[in-house]
């Protein structure tokens, strides 16, 4: 019986320890373990971000540098939107930046431009997302953006969608042109998937009329 | 206790489950729990992202304080909020109304807020290239014509994403006229694992200043508290017809927490009893309490400690009969009536529950079991668990300075 009880004791410490253990196991299923996002951050870290959770590292440690593993959960659970929506805004902050340095090292910075730019992606909602990072990201760089989004006929629209993503989007660019719609000192800005199988944003470039692939 | 919450829900639903496919016997059954746990889950997340967008409108309305966007009071039409791709238009109301009320109440940001209803409605515009449907936001001779019937020549447009663990702010002031230029950007994100730090929206203060806030309430809550305790122990009756009393215990000491998280705490207490004829008595405490409500106690939330403890128990006086082996006699009886009172001197071990509100107030249960008093036939036994028996059963009340 003694020996029992203290079974039962000591399973329930260790599964109470456990708790707070974020990989997948006996309290934790593997679904809930893929919904969290882990880093591992430094002692200091982690009681300036949890200083009820983790107690202050002390001033003069020495020995094994102590670290802590910081998870929080996704807001979107896995499932909950599109895998490829989910992949494109899940990133949307760093691809963004890395496109917009592409552009940027592209044109030159004098004339000073004005910048458009525009999302192509099967989801309107998560197109205009990807359109409003790119513009308030360039905007707070200090780069000259506008709101305004070049559109070209509706005729236009009806053969450029029956072109391939490779010759639809220079020959746009074109047309944007011809019609007037960009000038000397606009430069305009596409982001896009080019396959609908892909996860991953391309980006180009339609300044003169000419068509250039940043991605 | 999370890991018992959430089988206790696990059963629940697939009870739930079980039985609406019974009762329906066709998919459309599952469908309906599916996406009522579905909506359930949202909501909760939803207050969490609530929490955090209040984080974000008030970090972004502090920099206007701090460096305001125009150089005098300019009416500016909230164009478009915009929630994160998934979430429905209850959360954009809440947003609007919280910066509309930050706004109100931060002049300095130089910002009016000015009505339009255009710019949510759908338009329809008819042009030479076709026509175009879409949101008046989206529409620039919309925009423009709300401008002028407001008189603001500018447009204010939010727009929040959830990218992983971080929710994203995304302002933009435009400039209404034919280029819609962009006059003013910020990027707000949450770091991830930060908790939101819920400012108060008269007096906003900088990310930095609210944590420090945050740190100075953490640190009010002192290593060391003097917990004050009044409680009732009862007795058993044992198989004699001599019933035993009730004891009223006032008892003070100190209470240390052990950890950071004040999962574990200890206590010390010393305490006294009185009863005019009848008792007198002191007692000697010491208990250890582990949180089980959680992995850290709470500042808004009641916290459930579970304890174990020992005390050493002083009886002196006519009660004190009751914890002799023999029933009081009438010997007993005379010696007390010679002013010869019994006196009885034992251990007790607890074992209990406490519930804490706020780490100040408190109340508890708990059972004690006397080893020394297996003979004494005036005291039965409330719960025989085989290795030994709980005797006393005890309430307290405790207020923590």
């Amino acid at each position: 019986m003694e020996t029992l009880v203290f079974l039962v004791v000591m399973s329930f410490v260790i599964v109470l320890e456990r708790t707070s253990d974020p990989s997948a196991g006996v309290l934790r299923g593997k679904q809930e373990a893929r919904n969290l996002e882990c880093q591992r951050i430094s002692a200091a870290e982690a009681h300036a971000r949890h200083p009820v959770q983790v107690p202050e590292p002390p001033a003069r440690a020495t020995g094994a540098q102590v670290d802590a593993l910081d998870c929080q959960r996704l807001y979107m659970r896995e499932g909950e939107r599109p895998a490829r929506d989910e992949m494109v805004l899940s990133s949307l902050r760093r691809d963004v930046a890395e496109l917009v340095a592409a552009a940027r090292a592209k044109v030159p910075h004098e004339p000073p431009l004005v910048w458009h730019v525009d999302a192509f992606y099967p989801d309107q909602a998560v197109a205009a997302k990807v359109a409003v990072a790119a513009r308030t990201h360039m905007a707070e760089l200090g780069l000259t953006v506008s709101d305004r989004v070049p559109l070209l006929a509706a005729g236009d629209i009806a053969v450029l969608g029956r072109l391939p993503a490779q010759q639809s989007y220079p020959t746009a660019c074109a047309r944007y042109v011809d019609q007037g719609v960009l000038g000397d000192d606009h430069v305009f800005m596409g982001l896009m998937i080019v396959d609908g199988r892909e996860g991953q944003l391309h980006a180009g470039l339609c300044r003169r009329g000419q068509w250039t692939w940043l991605r | 206790m999370a890991a018992v919450k959430r089988a206790a829900v696990l059963w629940a639903s697939a009870a739930t489950l079980l039985l609406s496919l019974q009762a329906r016997g066709d998919n459309q059954a599952f469908d309906a729990v599916d996406r009522a746990q579905v909506e359930t889950l949202r909501a909760d997340v939803a207050s969490e992202i609530q929490l955090q967008a209040y984080d974000l409108l008030d970090e972004l309305v502090f920099a206007w304080n701090e460096q305001p966007p125009f150089n005098a009071d300019t009416p500016v039409v909230l164009a478009d909020v915009s929630v994160p791709v998934g979430f429905g238009s209850g959360l954009q109301a809440l947003i609007e109304t919280h910066f509309a009320s930050l706004i109100v109440k931060n002049p300095r940001s130089h910002v009016l807020l000015a009505h339009c209803p255009q710019c949510t409605a759908v338009v329809v515009r008819s042009g030479a290239k076709g026509t175009v449907i879409s949101r008046g936001s989206q529409e620039p001779q919309t925009l423009a014509q709300a401008g002028a019937s407001t008189g603001s020549r500018h447009a204010l447009f939010l727009d929040f994403e959830v990218e992983g663990a971080s929710l994203v702010l995304r302002a933009r002031i435009t400039r209404l006229d034919a280029d819609l230029l962009i006059v003013h950007a910020k990027v707000l994100s949450t770091s991830s694992g930060t908790p939101a730090l819920l400012r108060s929206e008269e007096r906003l203060k900088s990310a930095n200043e609210a944590r420090q806030e945050y740190l100075d309430a953490l640190r009010g809550r002192s290593v060391l508290a003097v917990p004050l305790h009044i409680g009732v122990r009862t007795y058993a009756p044992g198989g004699n017809t001599v019933g035993a009393p009730a004891f009223v215990w006032l008892s003070g000491g100190v209470e240390a927490s052990l950890t950071q998280k004040r999962a574990w705490l200890g206590r010390f207490t010393v305490g006294a009893t009185w009863s005019p004829e009848l008792h007198v008595g002191w007692m000697a405490q010491a208990r250890a309490l582990r949180l089980l409500s959680g992995s850290e106690s709470s500042l808004t939330s009641p916290d459930i400690y579970g304890f174990i403890g020992g005390s050493v128990i002083s009886i002196y006086g006519k009660n004190a009969a009751i914890f002799q082996d023999d029933l009081p006699n009438l010997a007993n009886l005379i010696s007390a009536a010679q002013g010869n009172d019994p006196q009885a001197v034992f251990a007790a071990f607890a074992v209990g529950l406490e519930i804490r509100v706020k780490n100040r107030i408190g109340i508890g249960a708990f059972l004690e079991t006397l080893p020394t008093m297996t003979n004494a036939n005036a005291i039965g036994e409330y719960l025989d668990v085989g290795l030994f028996a709980f005797q006393s059963l005890g309430v307290e009340a405790s207020l923590c300075f």
